[in-house]
C-alpha cells in the first residue's frame, strides 16, 4: 500500500485535485454547482488525509479523516443543500466579473503563490506542494468571495477556505491532536448554521439574497 | 476551577426554558451571582500563583484572572441592567416572550465562550473559543428581537469578517505549532505554560510568520484599524446590554490572545519586530477613529469608534512595551472596561426615552433626566480622556512609555489624534446632554416607564457604582488593582 502511494505520487494528484475544485468555481454559474464543488473539495481533503494516516500510520489521523468526511464532506453539504432548496433562490451566481476573467486572475493568483514559495520557506512534512496549494486555495476562495455578491457564495468561498486552511495545518505539522480538531469541526459547522440562518433572514428581510442590498449601515 | 465554565451553561439552559419574561431576568441574576461566588477563589488563588486543571488544559495565571475578573464584572453589570432593558423592550413590544428567554440563554452562553477564552492554557483551545464568542453575539446582534433588518446587516457582516479573520489566526496558530513541533515534539506543544518555557529556541523566521497571521487574524475580533469595519455595525445595532459587553470586553479577550501571542514571539525575535508591529496599527486605529468620531451623527457608533480608538491605545501600550507600557496598556483595559459600558448603558436609557440614535434629535438630557445625564457626563469626560478621570491616568502611562523609548513621531502623531477626540467625544455628547429638551425634534417615547420598579433600581445602581469607580480610578490606582496588574507584566515576560 505505501509503495504504491509513493510510486502513483497519489498525495500531489489528491492535492491537485483540491486546487481544480477550488478554481472550477470560477466558471460556475448556479448555487448548486458551487455545493457539488465544495462536497467533492472535501471527501478530496478526507481522502487526502487518510493516504497520509497509512503512510504514517498514527490512529489520531484515521479519526481525523472520519471526522472531516462526516462533518465537512456529509453535513455541510447536506445543510447547504437544504437552504438553498428553502430560499428558492434563482440559481444564478451573477458575478460582479466575467467567467473567464475572473479564471485568469485565479491562474495568476496560483502562479503567485508558486512564485513566492518556491524556496520553501518551510520543509513540509509528506509532500513539496501540499503548502503552496493550500494558500493558493485560500486566495482563491478569498477573491471568489469577493466578487459574487449571493449569500450563499460567501458561505461557500468561507468553507473552500476552510478547507485550505485545514491542508495547510496538515502540511506542516501532520495535524492537530483529536480533541482539538474535534472543536475546531464544531465550532465550523456552527458558524455555517449560523451563516445559514442569517441567509434565510437576509432573504426575508430584504426580499432578495443580493448582497448589494445590505448598504445602509456605513460611516 | 470547572465550575466556573458549568455555572453559565446550566443558567444558560434553565432561562431558556422560563417563559415568563419578567422572572427570567432575576434568574439570570442569580446565575451571574454564582458565578460570582464559584470564580472568587478561584480568581485570587491565580493572581498569587498559576493554577490548573483538567489535565493542564485550562490554566489560570495572573494575566488571565484580571481579564477574567473584567469579564464576570462586566457579565454581572450586564446582567443587571438586561432586567430593566428588556422590560421596557417587551412593554414597548419590540420582543415577545420566545425573544427575552433566547436573549437571556444566549447571554450566558456568550459569557461561557468568554470565561473559556481567559482559562485555555492551550493556544488552540483559545482559538476555538474565540471563534465561538463570533458565533454567539452574532446571534444576539442578529436575532433578540425581531424584524430588523439592520441589525440583520450587522451580524452578517460582522461574522462573516470575523469568521475570515479568526481564520487566519488559526492558521497563524498552525504555524506556531509547526514551530514549536520542530523543536520539542507534539507533547503540550501549544500550551501556554510549555512555550513560556522554551520561546527563545524556536525559530524566528516562523515565528514571526506566525505573529502576522495571528496580529491579523486576531486584530479583526479585536477591532484594530484598517481591520475594524464590522465593528461600528454591530456595536451600533446590537442591544445595549451586548454592546456594553461586545465593547467593554469581547475586543479585550481578542486583545489577550494577541498579548499572550506577543509574548512567546519576543523572546525569539526580538521586542522590536512585535512592537512596531503594534505601534503601526495603534496609530491607524486612533487616527481613523478620531476622524469617523469628528463627523459621527450618531452617537451609538460614535461609541462604537471610540471603541476602536482605545483598542489602538492600548495596542500602542503593548507596542511601546517596556514594563511601563504593558502597564498602561493593562490599566487601559480596566478603565475602557467601566467608562465604555456605562456609556452604553446610559445611552440604551437615552434611546429608550427619544427613540433615535441621531445625536441631532437628542436634547438637554440633563435637564429631563437629571440622574442619567450626570453619568453620561462622567462617562463622557472619562472617554475623551480628561482629566482628572481614570482614561486619562492610562493614557497618560501609555504616553510616557512612548517617550522613555524616545519614539517622538508615535508620540506626536497620537497626541493629535487624542486631541480631535478630546473634541469629538465631547462635543457630540454636549450637544446632546446640553440645550432645552423641547429643541429636541421627535417627541418622547410614550412607553418609557415613568416610576421606577426594581429592575430600574438595580440598573440605576449598577451604573452609579460604575461612575463612582471611575471618578476613584482617576484619583489613585488602588493598591489591589496596582499589584494585580504588575503581576500580570511579570507573566508576559516584561522586567
Amino acid at each position: 500500500m505505501k509503495n504504491w502511494i509513493e510510486a502513483f505520487s497519489v498525495i500531489d494528484f489528491i492535492s491537485i485535485g483540491i486546487l481544480l475544485t477550488a478554481v472550477t468555481l470560477n466558471a460556475f454559474k448556479s448555487i448548486e454547482s458551487y455545493v457539488k464543488a465544495y462536497t467533492i473539495n472535501s471527501w478530496l481533503l478526507a481522502g487526502l488525509i487518510a493516504v497520509v494516516a497509512v503512510l504514517v500510520g498514527e490512529t489520531h489521523l484515521y479519526i481525523a479523516a472520519l471526522l472531516t468526511l462526516a462533518t465537512k464532506g456529509i453535513l455541510i453539504p447536506l445543510f447547504l443543500r437544504r437552504i438553498v432548496r428553502r430560499m428558492r433562490v434563482t440559481h444564478e451566481i451573477q458575478p460582479y466579473i466575467s467567467n473567464s476573467l475572473s479564471l485568469a486572475i485565479s491562474g495568476i493568483l496560483v502562479a503567485v503563490v508558486y512564485a513566492s514559495l518556491k524556496d520553501g520557506i518551510f520543509v513540509t512534512g509528506f509532500s513539496r506542494n501540499a503548502l503552496q496549494i493550500s494558500i493558493a486555495v485560500i486566495l482563491i476562495s478569498l477573491f471568489i468571495m469577493i466578487t459574487r455578491k449571493k449569500a450563499l457564495t460567501l458561505v461557500i468561498g468561507l468553507l473552500f477556505m476552510e478547507n485550505g486552511l485545514f491542508l495547510a495545518g496538515f502540511s506542516l505539522t501532520f495535524g492537530m491532536p483529536t480533541m482539538i480538531e474535534l472543536g475546531m469541526l464544531f465550532d465550523m459547522l456552527m458558524g455555517v448554521i449560523i451563516l445559514g440562518i442569517f441567509a434565510v433572514q437576509i432573504k426575508r428581510a430584504f426580499a432578495s439574497a443580493d448582497l448589494d442590498q445590505l448598504t445602509v449601515l456605513k460611516g | 476551577m470547572i465550575a466556573i465554565l458549568v455555572i453559565p451553561i446550566v443558567t444558560a439552559i434553565v432561562c431558556y426554558n422560563i417563559w415568563n419574561p419578567r422572572v427570567v431576568g432575576y434568574v439570570s441574576l442569580a446565575g451571574v451571582v454564582a458565578l460570582v461566588v464559584a470564580a472568587f477563589p478561584v480568581i485570587t488563588a491565580s493572581l498569587v500563583s498559576p493554577v490548573s486543571a483538567l489535565n493542564e488544559a485550562f490554566s489560570m495565571d495572573a494575566l488571565s484572572g484580571y481579564v477574567m475578573s473584567l469579564v464576570i464584572f462586566l457579565s454581572l453589570a450586564s446582567a443587571i441592567y438586561s432586567i430593566s432593558y428588556l422590560e421596557h423592550e417587551f412593554e414597548a413590544g419590540l420582543t415577545n416572550p420566545r425573544g427575552v428567554r433566547t436573549y437571556y440563554g444566549l447571554l450566558h452562553l456568550f459569557i461561557f465562550t468568554m470565561l473559556l477564552v481567559t482559562m485555555a492554557n492551550n493556544l488552540a483551545i483559545m482559538w476555538i473559543g474565540i471563534e465561538a464568542t463570533t458565533i454567539v453575539s452574532a446571534l444576539l446582534i442578529g436575532l433578540g428581537f425581531h424584524k430588523r433588518p439592520l441589525a440583520i446587516e450587522a451580524a452578517w457582516k460582522y461574522i462573516i469578517l470575523c469568521t475570515v479573520g479568526i481564520t487566519f489566526a488559526l492558521l497563524g496558530t498552525f504555524i506556531a505549532y509547526y514551530a514549536s513541533t520542530a523543536i520539542m515534539g507534539t507533547e503540550g506543544a501549544l500550551n501556554w505554560t510549555v512555550l513560556q518555557g522554551v520561546a527563545h529556541k524556536l525559530n524566528p523566521a516562523t515565528m514571526k510568520l506566525a505573529f502576522v497571521f495571528v496580529l491579523v487574524g486576531y486584530g479583526t475580533k479585536a477591532g484594530l484599524a484598517p481591520v475594524h469595519n464590522w465593528l461600528p455595525d454591530a456595536h451600533s445595532q446590537a442591544p445595549s446590554p451586548i454592546s456594553a459587553l461586545l465593547s467593554g470586553i469581547l475586543l479585550n479577550t481578542a486583545f489577550y490572545g494577541i498579548m499572550r501571542f506577543v509574548s512567546i514571539v519576543q523572546p525569539s525575535t526580538g521586542s522590536a519586530f512585535t512592537g512596531n508591529l503594534l505601534i503601526i496599527f495603534g496609530l491607524i486605529s486612533v487616527g481613523i477613529s478620531s476622524i469617523f468620531i469628528l463627523v459621527q451623527d450618531n452617537y451609538k457608533r460614535l461609541l462604537a469608534y471610540s471603541s476602536i480608538e482605545h483598542m489602538g491605545i492600548i495596542s500602542l501600550g503593548v507596542g511601546f512595551g517596556g514594563p511601563v507600557g504593558i502597564y498602561g496598556a493593562l490599566l487601559h483595559i480596566l478603565n475602557h472596561a467601566l467608562s465604555k459600558p456605562l456609556m452604553f448603558f446610559a445611552s440604551g436609557k437615552i434611546q429608550a426615552r427619544f427613540g433615535s440614535t441621531n445625536i441631532a434629535n437628542v436634547r438637554g438630557v440633563l435637564t429631563s433626566m437629571p440622574l442619567l445625564g450626570t453619568l453620561t457626563f462622567i462617562g463622557a469626560l472619562s472617554l475623551s480622556g480628561t482629566p482628572p478621570f481614570n482614561i486619562f491616568v492610562s493614557e497618560f502611562t501609555v504616553l510616557k512609555a512612548g517617550v522613555d523609548r524616545g519614539l517622538w513621531f508615535a508620540v506626536a502623531l497620537f497626541l493629535v489624534f487624542v486631541v480631535i477626540v478630546f473634541y469629538g467625544v465631547l462635543s457630540g455628547f454636549g450637544k446632546m446632554l446640553f440645550g432645552r429638551p423641547e429643541e429636541s425634534t421627535v417627541a418622547p417615547s410614550a412607553h418609557y416607564p415613568q416610576g421606577l420598579n426594581l429592575g430600574g433600581v438595580l440598573a440605576n445602581g449598577v451604573m452609579i457604582v460604575m461612575a463612582a469607580s471611575i471618578i476613584l480610578l482617576g484619583f489613585k490606582v488602588p493598591a489591589i488593582i496596582d499589584t494585580t496588574i504588575k503581576a500580570c507584566v511579570l507573566v508576559l515576560g516584561v522586567k
